[in-house]
């Protein structure tokens, strides 16, 4: 009895306009769910936050001019400082120190070794948020905790390993590689040793940092001056991050805030550029909703004859309706099945790349889920719709 | 499928179509009467073309509203009785043969008698057919109505409408292309459904009626 009035009701059905919606839907809401897949996996790229330098912490340094290349130094002066110091945004100033004698470093794999001139950083420690029992340091011990840069890493990963056939590191394999550390002093007396091991990784100190009771150790030990040099970069602790007159400072200046200013601008233009691709996935979505909604509608009228026979047949309101209403079930889920498998595949094509520049895979889940609502949410339009039109054709 | 319904009466009070609404029609035994349809009597209602025996089986079937005064099943303005109900009734207490038939012309014979039939458990198959033979009707029986003539779809029909329990059975014109013979079959098949069920049959006619016997007739 049911196939005879899914027979009934599924004639003048015009399989071409069912293509065309699935492949209209199909087209949005592939559109919206790579975006919003590709927004989640790609944002870790510039919303990375570091664990370990808080946000409303920026680095200032001089902008590096060609004067600076014959000699004249880009450090801070104490009365500059002190100027900082005055300003009302700024809540308190670290001094970057580094090391005052040369460093040679090396890491050793597969039996092949890097080595290389390096130089050492370090800030106070109250600017850097790693438990103090894995920040620190005391003459005598054998191994110094280093914060490296993100893009150091990149640079072994994707610049050097792979010329030299050395192995890639995630940021949690490198941490357990040796790396060991000879320590120059000035005065051409012995080298000295020491272990280094990485305890963490930095977006937003582009610089290799040691714990300050190592700095003024070693400096004292191995540096003709004893390190007593003026800082050419601070780390201001500041009231917040995105006030003007900070940048109106800095420009008066002439003074960089290094990390995050780039990136900022990025994540600008990428939530922008995501929102316009969204609003023109949701757009070719709600057309094809409306093209579904018309396709449907006009089949009904072509059946309003048959759809009255069956009511004045006693057959249920809801029985004809359902029919509809499974149609239009069946190509939305199809189309999103469609579009879910087109955002599998295509985020294939991309997802190696941005995991080089350090973005982990975000879960698709959200963005699935995301598609799925939107689905259903023009499922149940449609749905509402058939409905009103069948009871429409109660009444001859 | 459903517990059956039962309709005792149908009673019309000052019922007119409203496109009558301004003319007078003094001689109608129906229209702006008060008058009750007994369960268990055949009713036969004639009248000429045009005053609305069609518009009368419609609003008792609740599929046209256009009319003014009251029709009660039992008592109950059939107004206020929502479509799910109707469906309800539709398959249990009120049978009814359109004028137009409203048979799926793509449909077999079979298929069309068999789509009322599921719906309603009524029958068995070898009924159907028994009956389909008693019509002349058993060779056609699985040629799409489409390409069935006037007088067989209109027996297609009447066996179509009989397959459910009913109270009151509406039959507009329902022999209105049927010879001698096969009116007499036709009202005799009829009969017996309705004896059978003790229901009430309301037969409309142009002139050519229906052999069933007439407890009442009535001028439209």
């Amino acid at each position: 009895m049911n196939r005879l009035i899914r027979k009934l009701l599924h004639r003048n059905l015009s399989k071409a306009q069912l293509a065309g919606f699935i492949l209209s839907n199909f087209a949005g809401l592939a559109i919206v769910i790579l975006g919003l897949q590709f927004f989640a996996d790609a944002r870790p790229i510039w919303e990375d936050e570091d664990s370990f330098i808080r946000k409303d912490y920026i680095v200032v340094n001089k902008r590096v001019t060609s004067a600076n290349t014959f000699g004249q130094s880009s450090a801070f002066t104490e009365a500059e400082i002190a100027d900082l110091e005055r300003q009302p945004w700024v809540r308190k100033i670290g001094r970057f120190t580094s090391a005052d004698y040369r460093v040679y470093a090396s890491i050793k794999t597969d039996g092949r070794s890097l080595s290389t001139y390096m130089f050492l950083e370090a800030i106070p420690s109250e600017f850097i948020d790693v438990a103090k029992r894995e920040w620190s340091f005391r003459p005598g011990d054998k191994s110094v905790p280093i914060i490296i840069s993100k893009d150091y890493l990149s640079l072994y990963n994707f610049g050097f390993a792979g010329s030299v056939g050395m192995a890639q590191f995630s940021e949690s394999t490198i941490s357990s590689v040796p790396l060991v550390l000879r320590l120059r002093p000035d005065d051409g007396g012995p080298d000295q040793e020491i272990n280094g091991h990485i305890v963490g990784f930095s977006n937003r100190l582009n610089t290799i940092l040691v714990p300050e009771t190592f700095m003024q150790w070693s400096n004292a030990r191995f540096s003709r001056n004893g390190g007593a040099q003026q800082p050419s970069r601070l780390i201001i602790d500041v009231s917040s991050p995105g006030d003007v007159k900070i940048n109106e400072y800095m420009q008066a200046h002439d003074y960089e805030i290094a990390g995050d200013k780039g990136n900022s601008q990025a994540s600008f233009l990428v939530n922008v550029i995501t929102g316009v691709v969204l609003a023109v996935g949701t757009l070719i979505t709600v057309l094809s909703f409306f093209i579904l909604l018309l396709s449907i509608s006009l089949l009904m009228q072509k059946n309003r004859d048959k759809i009255h026979s069956l009511i004045m047949l006693g057959v249920d309101l809801r029985v004809i309706s359902g029919v509809y209403c499974r149609l239009v079930a069946w190509v939305n889920l199809s189309s999103f099945a469609l579009a879910a498998g087109a955002m599998f595949a295509l985020r294939g094509t991309y997802l190696a790349s941005i995991r080089g520049m350090g973005a982990t895979q975000a879960s698709p889940w959200l963005s699935l889920s995301a598609g799925f609502c939107l689905t259903l949410l023009i499922t149940i339009f449609n749905m509402l719709s058939i409905r009103r039109r069948v009871a429409r054709a109660f009444l001859k | 499928m459903t517990d059956t319904m039962n309709i005792e009466k149908i009673s019309l009070s000052d019922t007119l179509p409203r496109v009558f609404a301004d003319e007078s029609i003094p001689d109608s035994q129906v229209w702006r009467r008060q008058l009750t349809f007994e369960r268990g009597r055949n009713y036969v209602i004639e009248a000429p073309s045009g005053t609305g025996k069609s518009s009368l089986c419609a609003y008792i079937y609740g599929s046209r509203r256009d009319y003014l005064g009251e029709i009660r099943f039992d008592g109950e303005d059939i107004r206020k009785i929502a479509p799910a109900r109707w469906q309800e009734l539709r398959r249990t207490a009120l049978a009814y043969l359109p004028q137009e038939l409203d048979l799926f012309p793509e449909l077999t014979a079979m298929q069309n008698i068999e789509l009322k039939n599921g719906l309603t458990g009524h029958v068995d198959r070898a009924r159907i057919e028994e009956w389909m033979r008693m019509l002349g009707i058993d060779s056609r029986s699985d040629y799409p109505v489409g390409r069935m003539s006037i007088g067989q779809q209109q027996r297609v029909a009447i066996i179509r409408c009989i397959c459910q329990p009913f109270s009151f059975l509406l039959i507009d014109e329902p022999v209105s292309h049927l010879d001698a013979a096969n009116n007499a079959l036709a009202a005799r098949i009829i009969m017996e459904e309705a004896s059978r069920q003790g229901a009430a049959i309301i037969a409309t006619s142009v002139g050519n009626r229906i052999g069933i016997t007439v407890d009442t007739l009535l001028h439209l």
